[in-house]
């Protein structure tokens, strides 16, 4: 009796040429981009997407073209911190193309194809049942579309907004292989940096990706008063010290960062001589000076 | 996954898929030498499987469409999303088994789940067999549903009635 190999297919479905093409699809819609980077956080509410959002704007200021995928699929905020919650997709055989913001930033975001502000991402099914078996892969189903089948266009940086926790990166690192590199954002606490070493463990050891630095957000607060920067946590150890990487930048918080993202107007663009922004624009200018 | 007719030593080729009945799909093979057959069930989180990786039994020729998989499989997607080529928006209703959304149209057919049955190419159906072949259980309906049409076409029947589903009962495990 003829063995499993010893078959010439898999009886006609090319299951193999299927993921084939969806692979191919996607290098081919990655080959516009020049530089591919994750933002991740073991942590959550480290002000990641908000990091991201302000990223992409200090990218484009500096005159780059910039792509921002919103890869939290089930708690997607950056077409709202973005300004373009009311963008309309718009389909093409070429593509779907993407939110624009004010300064040009390009964003696909799944916040863009649900029907109203509380509706969670549902996928059909025949029972939600043990849904646990097949979400996660649709979830990167979908992270594979919005990446390879959004209408980029030619961009320098595209940036991936990852949710917290570190099994995202590992998906991330399968669909993109050329992944140039993964900023780690986190808090100076030691609660977050505790959560957050594991994500660099994750990046640099096990998947091997390079790390373009460490951004400590929420650094100091600033007073609205006299300017003073007084500390905002009991920090740890310092950043470097702590994830034995490359600081990109400490940004103090503000609050009109936080109102900003909920507004929907971008700081960078509305405070560029804050402090923050100047953090920002540093973390960007380091970013830009990796590659 | 492939298949071996142990018969004829002969690897078996794909021949149809049902659309999801109660989430579960019905993928049939058959013996390229002998012509048996074999029916492949996948229950419902297999078949979900299959979805969420936007794969189609029997191959897939058909030109990929942007996000086809998001936009067919959200069931909380907003309808004006993509206004000038689909509504990826599917009410619960519409879209368990073959949605009413025109883009899901391109996703049913990778799993032969269209809305309404396609023109019949085979035998058509009498009332009263209809009525037998709903009584059929679910699981295995749409096998016996293939294994008449088969079993009709190949007998030189125009219309399947009660007297053809009969005449064909004894060729299936499946009491109708």
């Amino acid at each position: 009796m003829k063995t499993y190999r010893e078959l010439p297919s898999d009886a006609g479905s090319n299951i193999i040429g299927q993921v084939t093409a969806q692979a191919n699809r996607l290098q081919k819609r990655l080959a516009s981009v020049k530089y591919t980077v994750a933002i991740m956080s073991g942590k959550g509410g480290v002000g990641k997407s908000s990091l991201t959002a302000n990223l992409a704007a200090a990218l484009t200021l500096k005159g780059n073209t910039v792509g921002v995928v919103d890869a939290d699929i089930n708690g997607p905020t950056l077409a709202k911190i973005m300004g373009v919650r009311n963008a309309t997709l718009e389909y093409t055989p070429a593509g779907v193309k993407p939110a624009i913001t004010v300064l040009g930033t390009k964003l696909i975001s799944m916040d863009l194809l649900l029907a109203e502000d509380d509706a969670p991402v549902l996928w059909n099914a025949h029972t939600q049942k043990d849904a646990f078996t097949w979400r996660s892969t649709m979830e990167v189903s979908a992270l594979r579309e919005f990446i390879g089948d959004t209408e980029w266009g030619e961009l320098d940086y595209l940036l991936l907004d990852l949710p917290p926790g570190t099994d995202r990166l590992p998906n991330v690192a399968e669909l993109i292989p050329d992944l140039g590199g993964v900023v780690v954002v986190t808090i100076p606490s030691e609660v977050s940096q505790f959560i957050v070493k594991k994500s660099v463990t994750m990046a640099r050891d096990i998947l091997k990706v390079p790390i373009i630095g460490v951004v400590e957000n929420m650094a100091s607060y600033v007073c609205q008063h006299c300017g003073e920067q007084e500390p905002l946590f009991s920090a740890g150890e310092t950043p470097d010290a702590a994830f034995q990487q490359d600081l990109l930048g400490s940004v103090p918080f503000d609050p009109k960062l936080a109102r900003s993202g909920d507004d929907g107007t971008l700081y960078l663009h509305e405070y560029p001589d804050a402090p923050a922004s100047k953090a920002l624009m540093e973390v960007a200018e380091k970013v830009q000076a990796f590659f | 996954m492939k298949f071996l007719c142990t018969d004829c030593d002969t690897a078996m080729k794909f021949k149809d898929v049902t659309r999801p009945e109660q989430g579960s799909v019905t993928a049939l093979f058959e013996c390229p030498d002998c012509f048996t057959e074999i029916a492949m069930f996948l229950n419902p989180s297999e078949t979900q499987m299959l979805k969420s990786l936007d794969l189609k039994l029997g191959g897939n020729n058909e030109a990929a469409q942007p996000m086809q998989m998001v936009r067919s499989q959200l069931e909380t997607g907003k309808t004006e999303a993509m206004p000038n080529e689909f509504s990826p928006g599917m009410g619960s209703s519409e879209t368990a088994e073959g949605g009413k959304c025109p883009f899901t149209a391109v996703i049913s057919d990778a799993f032969q789940e269209e809305a309404a049955p396609a023109e019949p190419s085979g035998p058509g159906w009498s009332a009263e067999a209809l009525e037998r072949l709903e009584r059929i259980p679910a699981f295995v309906r749409p096998m016996a549903k293939m294994g008449i049409e088969s079993f009709a076409k190949d007998n030189g029947h125009d219309e399947i009635t009660a007297e053809v589903m009969d005449a064909a009962r004894g060729n299936f495990p499946a009491q109708f």
